[in-house]
């Protein structure tokens, strides 16, 4: 590649990962910040109380229930249907493969709100024939759940094993039929070991969907919740940093994962290239046992660990004390602003004018917004919340409070 | 059938008669009982009135086009424009977002397969799989953190004097396009990618040695090769977008709907489920017709899709 062309893959490159990590990392940081709206700027305490927060939240809580209940349900229910799709189409002909392929794969496009409202009209139906006791296992937020999950989850399940059975040598199969085994012995002792890692990515995949599903089950819960869907309607109805502080458990979680993983992989090579005894990472015995992914992973939970101690100990209280105490003093003095202001009207005009107060020690979170509305006149010449259409601008940012005349 | 029993008897011979049996079973069921019933179900039920109960199955419940008319013309007798805008508008928005994933990922897509190598290509996959391990609501939640009117851009924005008030990024729809094109990022990248790498470099050599400019190596060889890959991930892109529920919710702005929240309206807000089955039949159908059209036009078939 030509020099130009490789400065530009490294800016591309670059750019590409700043709008893929910049919202999380941001994200990450407002978990930290004790604003209680979400968000970077003006930076007030640094807080670890928002994991508190979230972590007293009972709808989420609960919701993380019943997520691993239906997230092992969907598991082994999807594997071996994901499994027995794989097998039925390494053996069909070349035609009625492309179609039943076709049909298998497609619950995957559909849209999740599609399968969701056919599954439970479909069983609603069923278990309305039924009727008793059926309609009740029928009628329920889990088998519903579950029920639409695996509807396409098996799909991703399929798609794991069909590429792990593309690479298998069916003559170790046609061998050991040879030798005498019997085909099922041939099955259980030669395809379903050569099967058995992409059993367990498939697993892994198919908790992970099911988990952060929501168009789907946000219909078949029904009036339950599941942990993305009361996730969800903490982001509707209202957002404060507690759910930064997940961000900031799911990545760390995914990055220790990874990094796991990747340790991993690296000895796996090693080892499989048959050179590691040359290395000089594999030859030194302190290294060989620091890299070990077991190792490694132990390292990292300590650390996050350790974080977590440390986090648990910080007290924020004082500083936000401080922050209140603030955006008390320039409120009260924009109420002293405003008093006068309207005692020189008064004098000036003798006119009566209904008391602007607004942004003055108003307990809601409307209150700054609200003050360029309520007393157009008074208010015009301070710089409190004029031209912010946010209902939220005014009361959230003491930025735009703060530039008050002294 | 027969062709299935053929299949079935060299299956059973293969690895066993038990074998053979869970094979057929889970695929039927999957087939039968999970895929082709519910949509059938569903269909019916779209075709229903919306009946109390006790009602059901009585002289009542017959059949009716009502739900599909209602869709076209609403209550009076003119165009339904309020629901049909807004399924047009969700299919052009979603053919807009997934234009944009094609052309954020082609670049990406390629240098991950010609130009990253060793430890480097390594770390970018790792990098690109990360960010989807995270929650679909969390990252639609950190667009709303970065876009609100207190969020970073616009305190940036008014701190470097770019613009003077706060911009409402969530009403313009910035928010949720970004939002969107970034959630279906990696189902666009990995099917480029995985055409992209089959293609040899000495072809892109060679037509640089005999002097192609960078643009014609790419129109003439990289993108006949990427054709597949790019339409098996823009169909994805577009289904996912077009079906997508959450980020709409989460980052659309107040005065635009989603087609999908209307069904969801239907289903929730108005308990009418027929009239949500009947929105859910014509959403599928409407996408479906457009993938297949779009498939026509581009000349590639279903068959490719997830490989």
């Amino acid at each position: 590649m030509n020099p130009r062309g490789s400065v530009f893959s490294a800016a591309y490159a670059l750019a590409f990962f700043t709008f893929l990590f910049g919202p999380l990392i941001i994200m990450v940081i407002t978990a930290f910040n004790s604003s209680r709206f979400p968000r970077v700027t003006p930076w007030e305490c640094f807080t670890t109380g928002w994991f508190n927060v979230l972590i007293t939240n009972d709808r989420l809580m609960s919701g993380l229930l019943s997520s691993l209940f239906i997230g092992i349900g969907v598991i082994v229910v999807a594997v071996p249907v994901g499994l027995a799709g794989a097998l039925a189409l390494s053996e069909l002909s070349a035609r009625l493969r492309a179609t039943l392929y076709t049909v298998l794969i497609v619950p995957i496009l559909i849209p999740g709100v599609v399968l969701g409202i056919s599954t439970i009209v479909f069983w609603g139906q069923i278990g309305r024939t039924l009727g008793g006791p059926a309609q009740a296992f029928f009628y329920n937020g889990y088998f519903l759940t579950i029920a639409g999950q695996v509807t396409f989850i098996s799909a991703y399940a399929m798609l794991v094993f069909i590429a792990r059975l593309q690479r298998f040598d069916a003559t170790q199969t046609e061998a050991a039929l040879d030798l005498g085994a019997s085909p099922g012995q041939a099955f259980r002792k030669i395809l379903l070991p050569f099967l058995a890692p992409a059993i367990g990515s498939a697993a892994f995949i198919t908790l992970l969907a099911s988990f952060e599903n929501y168009n789907t089950t946000v219909f078949t819960i029904l009036s339950g919740n599941t942990f993305t869907t009361a996730l969800a309607s903490k982001v509707r109805h209202g957002t404060d940093p507690s759910l930064s502080a997940l961000a900031v458990i799911i990545i760390s979680i995914t990055l220790i994962g990874a990094l796991t993983h990747e340790a991993y992989i690296r000895r796996k090579t090693l080892l499989d290239s048959g050179k590691a005894e040359q290395s000089a990472i594999f030859g030194n015995p302190v290294l060989r046992l620091l890299t070990h992914p077991g190792a490694v992973l132990a390292l990292l939970l300590c650390i996050a660990g350790g974080l977590v101690w440390l986090g648990s100990k910080h007290d924020s209280s004082v500083c936000e004390a401080g922050i209140l105490e603030e955006k008390r003093a320039i409120q009260r003095q924009l109420q002293e602003e405003q008093r006068s202001r309207i005692d020189a009207q008064k004098k000036a005009g003798g006119q009566t004018q209904t008391p602007a107060e607004g942004g003055a020690g108003n307990p809601s979170p409307f209150g700054g917004a609200f003050t360029g509305g309520l007393a157009p006149e008074s208010a015009a010449p301070e710089p409190a919340a004029p031209s912010n259409p946010s209902p939220f601008g005014g009361a959230f940012n003491p930025g735009t409070l703060a530039p008050a005349p002294e | 059938m027969g062709n299935f029993r053929t299949a079935f008897n060299s299956f059973a011979g293969r690895h066993g008669m038990g074998v053979a049996l869970f094979v057929a079973i889970a695929v039927a069921a999957w087939v039968i009982l999970l895929i082709v019933l519910p949509q059938l179900s569903m269909l019916d039920y779209s075709f229903r009135h919306n009946l109390p109960a006790s009602q059901i199955g009585g002289p009542d419940d017959t059949y009716t086009l009502e739900n599909y008319r209602y869709f076209m013309f609403g209550n009076d007798d003119g165009l339904n424009t309020l629901d049909i805008g807004i399924l047009l508008r969700t299919l052009i928005a979603a053919v807009f977002v997934t234009i944009l994933d094609v052309m954020i990922c082609y670049p990406i897509a390629f240098i991950l397969a010609h130009s990253a190598s060793g430890v480097s290509a390594r770390l970018m996959v790792i990098g690109l799989i990360i960010p989807f391990w995270v929650n679909e609501i969390l990252r639609a939640f950190a667009f709303r953190v970065l876009f609100g009117a207190t969020g970073l851009i616009n305190s940036v924005g008014l701190g470097m004097g770019l613009w003077d008030a706060p911009v409402d990024f969530i009403r313009a729809d910035v928010a949720l396009y970004s939002g969107l094109a970034y959630a279906y990022i990696l189902l666009m990248i990995f099917p480029i990618y995985n055409a992209v790498e089959a293609l040899d470099r000495a072809q892109i050599e060679a037509a640089r040695d005999m002097g192609a400019p960078w643009w014609r190596v790419h129109w003439r060889i990289v993108l006949p090769i990427a054709k597949p890959g790019i339409a098996s991930g823009a169909t994805m892109v577009f289904m996912l977008t077009s079906g997508a529920l959450a980020a709409p919710q989460i980052l659309g702005g107040p005065s635009s709907l989603w087609f999908t929240q209307v069904i969801y309206q239907w289903f929730n807000q108005s308990s009418n489920w027929q009239r949500g089955s009947a929105y859910a039949v014509i959403l599928l159908l409407v996408c479906i017709a457009f993938v297949t059209l779009m498939m026509r036009v581009f000349k590639v078939s279903v068959g490719e899709i997830g490989k």
